[in-house]
């Protein structure tokens, strides 16, 4: 593979020294003894990750994130399953519009999206910023949540739930004893995929925040700004281990590159 | 049935509708308080006037060379790992994707370490005496085209090896076997079946590069602003909503159209 297409191979080399020497640096800086992003670091501790553990906004933040994620994956989930479900198996007029609809947030970018909820449902409307980051969330989601559940819909013959129909089950109880046992895998990795882009999400999360509610890449931008310490590079590898954990769970139960693959389009 | 149909779609619908159709039509072309003609005066201020239309130029300049140098890493990354029956293959393959799972602000944040001015690559040029004081690197457009080829590689790679990988390899070797060479195969057997692929590839990386914010905010900052750094500060900062909708709308515009264009080159590639 080396000796074949050096051309190849050394852009190829140039291409995985971006993607990942910054984020060796980061794990490296975390472990420093001193209290500034000097390198080489001076001296090795574990104080950085004491303080990031500590250090309320970024604990609380943390808390916040999790219960966004988690309430809007749900919802992106439950409100879109049915849509999935209504285009592959339903007699929907205008199916393509439909599911351009439910993917179109993956084209309008996200800032704008951002500036939109904030303008028009907390301004012009009145709602609080927890429940317009849960709208803006779960819509973020919704391409995820009826594009890979339904690619896995595809996937499922319908004379199995012909077959159950036929021997006298209602229509709801067909969908939760045959299709979604079926389905499991394709909501998992949906799942996975809204959980994690709204955990990372920065434009929606930077402009509906409020003094009360902020998800932790918003407080880790804003701190970041401000000082110039290696706390920043302990939570970084604490969220670096999250991943990595979440990333051996995809591969132990669907397969990594089957959940991940497809990511963003 | 359609009746219980429409009932599946409905929910969801309406939650689109509230949560996203509707305020982003609304906020492109009346915000609250502003006429639409105010916004379209605005827009029409912004491309005349230098400053702004600096920050257009380089958002959209910084955006065709990021799109070109993650193309130009990430094919080749795509094309060995397609053509490689190692068992890193697939290795190598998670690791180019594995970043996109990371949150930009850790992925970002790694560039201020090492090109900060007591980072890694100012130290270095210092100590092997190549420079007299540390050099500036950041807030520099290097820094965020460095920042952004980091974060839209691993899109470049996947979109492109979903690409190559419906390429056949039996046709690389069909034209080996006939006495093509190995670049003259690539260049003509590999390249024209996987363009269509890569001309996706390359509409994400466009379309992510010139809206990114993350990046630009940390490694670009208030000397090198670009139209989502703009943006937000028209949002948050000045309370100006003309203004931000007419970045908002200069923005969107630009995404639709490239992924339009993109569309039509991608079908007509397809069907010649």
């Amino acid at each position: 593979m080396r000796t074949r297409h050096p051309i190849a191979a050394s852009l190829a080399v140039l291409g995985y020294i971006v993607m990942l020497v910054p984020i060796l640096f980061v794990v490296v800086t975390a472990f420093t003894a001193g209290s500034t992003l000097r390198f080489p670091p001076e001296g090795f501790s574990l104080r950085w990750f004491e303080a990031a553990l500590t250090y309320t906004p970024f604990t609380s933040s943390l808390v916040s994130s999790l219960i966004l994620a988690v309430i809007s994956a749900v919802l992106a989930l439950a409100l879109g399953v049915p849509v999935a479900l209504a285009i592959h198996r339903g007699r929907l007029p205008g199916k393509a519009l439909v599911e351009g609809l439910f993917l179109s947030p993956l084209i309008v970018p996200e800032l704008v999206v951002g500036l939109a909820l904030y303008q028009q449902l907390m301004v012009g409307f009145g709602l609080d910023n927890f429940q317009t980051l849960l709208f803006g969330h779960t819509v973020l989601m919704f391409p995820y949540a009826v594009r890979v559940t339904g690619a896995s819909l595809a996937l499922i013959d319908p004379a199995v739930e012909d077959a159950a129909r036929g021997l006298g089950a209602s229509a709801g109880r067909t969908f939760f004893s045959i299709t979604l046992p079926l389905l499991r895998p394709g909501l998992f990795s949906a799942a996975l995929l809204s959980f994690i882009t709204s955990f990372n999400n920065v434009p929606l999360s930077l402009l509906l925040q409020s003094r009360d509610f902020r998800t932790l890449p918003v407080v880790m931008l804003d701190y970041v700004q401000q000082n110039y310490d290696p706390i920043v590079a302990a939570i970084s590898v604490l969220i670096l281990a999250a991943t990595v954990l979440v990333a051996v769970i995809a591969e132990r139960t669907v397969g990594f590159a089957r959940v991940f693959g497809g990511i963003n389009r | 049935m359609r009746g219980r149909t429409a009932l599946l779609v409905l929910p969801g619908l309406a939650v689109l509708l509230i949560g996203f159709l509707i305020p982003s039509v609304a906020m492109l072309f009346a915000p609250p308080g502003v006429s639409p003609v105010e916004v379209f005066d605005r827009l029409g201020q912004m491309l005349t006037d230098p400053y702004d239309q600096a920050i257009v130029m380089r958002t959209l300049g910084l955006g065709l060379i990021v799109t070109v140098v993650c193309i130009g890493l990430g094919y080749p990354i795509a094309y060995l790992l397609s053509r490689s029956t190692s068992r890193w293959a697939g290795v190598l393959l998670a690791l180019a994707i594995f970043p996109l799972l990371l949150s930009s602000v850790v992925r970002t944040f790694g560039w201020l370490v090492v090109l900060g001015s007591q980072g890694a690559v100012p130290q270095l040029l210092l100590s092997l005496g190549l420079t007299d004081s540390a050099p500036q690197l950041l807030y520099t457009p290097l820094a965020i085209v460095l920042g952004l080829t980091q974060i839209f590689l691993p899109l470049a790679v996947v979109a492109s090896y979903s690409a190559l990988a419906q390429v056949d390899a039996g046709l690389d070797e069909a034209a080996r076997g006939l006495g093509a060479n190995r670049i003259r195969t690539f260049w003509s057997v590999v390249v024209p079946l996987s363009g269509p692929g890569v001309v996706v590839a390359a509409t994400l990386v466009f379309a992510g590069a010139v809206t990114a914010y993350t990046t630009p905010y940390l490694l670009g900052g208030s000397r090198q602003r670009m139209l989502s750094t703009q943006l937000y500060t028209y949002s948050s900062t000045t309370i100006d909503w003309a203004a931000a909708s007419a970045t908002a709308l200069i923005m969107t515009v630009l995404v639709f159209a490239v992924s339009g264009l993109s569309g039509l080159a991608a079908r007509r590639g397809a069907t010649s």
